[in-house]
């Protein structure tokens, strides 16, 4: 690993990956404790219809899916604000929608485009130079976003009608970090490709809630627990040359089950240590 | 009836969901220091009531001041416990954390300061959660967590409080405990309580509106058969309260 630090591409993956943990550490565990998962997805895909606009005009990719995806975003969380009951019909649109905006377009541009797989299943090998700086920005943004509003967030959360009644801003802190998702998941796109974003998104900090006492913990471990699985998964892809994005979400789903191990364990530990402890008082 | 005006005014209220009405025609008046208990059978409008008097929802017509304000103006004067207080059970936040949101945005300032914890660490005491300040809130019983959401709400000092249906996991000896309580804090405050629990109007409560999409005003605490009526499962329980005195009245009395 350490020799292979001399390329290029594999620093900027390092660099990538460690970036990438902050930012889907953080968002991430907003993501679920919202349980915003089903519109994280509709994001994702509807993101597809970007890469179709911007390789059927010829516009960096990154423009073209950073506009869709937070186009999608607002659009979802708007009728998500006004009618919460059928929202998940109107993002399931969306996501429909955006997919086969992108197919048609990419039948629509001439030429063979030979690296679409890896906007399905991402490469973070291939990750150039200027998307790090992108990262390294956003990750920063992220960071003090949450740091500045962590008590709005949290209230917010837990119950956003009392958030509300107390005045905090809800309606408008929900669109920035609904926001922040939409450019984060472009990003999660170019690592692990559309397909695999959810699952990269949510493992860590789903692992992470079950061991955290509070909402800060929970995107700290989650950080960690992305960074295990994105440098591991890049460790592994490297070494044995397998596609980078499908050997991330391996490790990150051994982490999760190895996780469920050990939760199911230290129930188990938990029941024998009372009942012995009662057969002790018993005696 | 205190002689003072009134905090809360409802004037020819109506609320409707998507063209469903909830509410129809409303008009009252709620008194400082009162102490009202708001029944009514499931789906009849109360936590909507509630809710706009909150200024969570907006009416289609008429209005409700505080102190002769809309109700968004005057969200800092509430106190409020939500029917459901086992939202986000696996939430991972402690007690202590929850009390403090009822501090968030004290008087305009952002942070918590020194005097929040202070603020939450008393109502926590004054509820009995205190010891309990360090845990999640997935560790504590229905019964707990409900202590932990009124104070919350007493974090910030309300002038008014409101509880919906705040006896609804609490057993028969909690709801005694919470119920003497309520009725100390409405020495300074006022209380107001949806209720499916007749129980209530027995002890401690001045006042009684009955909603069912239109609304009856009791300006004392009785309990009529209307009431009983209007859907209570439990006028079983009403017996087993040892209810002194039963004044069976009409609507349209008063």
């Amino acid at each position: 690993m350490i020799d292979a630090l001399q390329y290029e591409f594999m620093r900027n993956a390092v660099l990538a990956a460690v970036f990438a943990s902050l930012i889907f550490g953080i968002i991430g565990s907003f993501v679920v404790v919202n349980r915003l998962v089903f519109l994280a997805g509709g994001i994702a895909h509807a993101a597809y219809g970007g890469i179709g606009i911007a390789f059927f005009f010829g516009i960096p990719y990154i423009y073209g899916t950073i506009g869709v995806s937070l186009a999608a975003a607002f659009l979802m969380t708007a009728v998500a604000i006004k009618a919460k009951e059928r929202s998940d019909i109107f993002i399931g649109v969306l996501w429909a929608v955006g997919m086969a905006m992108g197919v048609i377009l990419l039948d629509l541009t001439p030429g063979y485009h030979s690296d679409l797989m890896s906007y399905l299943f991402g490469s973070i090998l291939a990750v150039p130079a200027a998307d790090i700086w992108w990262m390294c920005a956003l990750g920063g943004i992220t960071l003090i976003v949450t740091v500045a509003f962590y008590r709005d967030i949290l209230a917010i959360s837990y119950d956003a009608e009392f958030a509300k009644l107390r005045g905090v801003p809800v309606n408008l802190l929900y669109f920035i970090f609904i926001a922040l998702v939409a450019v984060s998941i472009v990003f999660i796109i170019r690592m692990v490709g559309l397909i695999l974003v959810i699952a990269l998104l949510t493992i860590p900090p789903y692992i992470a809630e079950k061991f955290a006492r509070s909402l800060m913990m929970m995107m700290v471990l989650s950080v960690l627990f992305s960074l295990i699985f994105n440098l591991t998964g890049l460790w592994i892809s490297y070494s044995y040359d397998l596609t980078s994005g499908a050997t991330i979400i391996m490790v990150a789903a051994a982490g999760f089950f190895l996780s469920l191990g050990v939760r199911f364990a230290a129930s188990r530990i938990k029941k024998w240590r009372k009942k012995s402890a009662h057969r002790a008082a018993g005696a | 009836m205190t002689n003072n005006d009134p905090i809360i005014q409802v004037r020819d209220l109506s609320f409707s969901y998507s063209g469903e009405p909830a509410l129809s025609n409303i008009s009252f008046d709620i008194a400082e220091k009162e102490f009202l208990a708001i029944i009514g059978p499931n789906g009849g409008g109360k936590s909507t009531l509630v809710k706009l008097m909150l200024g969570l929802l907006e009416p289609d017509s008429g209005r409700i001041t505080i102190h002769g304000r809309s109700p968004r103006k005057m969200a800092h004067l509430f106190g409020y416990v939500p029917q459901d207080v086992n939202i986000n059970i696996h939430f991972p936040v402690s007690v202590m954390d929850v009390v403090l949101m009822g501090r968030l945005r004290h008087r305009g300032r952002r942070g918590i300061h020194r005097e929040d914890r202070q603020k939450a660490m008393e109502s926590m005491q004054m509820m009995g959660v205190a010891g309990f300040k360090n845990r999640t809130i997935k560790d504590l019983s229905a019964g707990q967590r409900e202590r932990v959401f009124i104070a919350r709400a007493l974090a910030a000092d309300p002038e008014i409080l409101i509880l919906d249906e705040p006896t609804a996991s609490v057993d028969t000896g909690g709801k005694t405990e919470l119920y003497h309580l309520l009725g100390k804090l409405n020495e300074t405050k006022t209380v107001i309580v949806v209720s499916h629990d007749l129980m209530i109007i027995s002890s401690y409560v001045k006042s009684v509106a009955c909603v069912n999409r239109s609304l009856h005003y009791h300006h004392h605490n009785e309990i009529t058969e209307t009431m009983i009526e209007m859907g209570y499962q439990c006028p079983v329980e009403l017996i087993a309260h040892g209810q002194p005195h039963r004044i069976l009245k009409t609507h349209g009395d008063r």
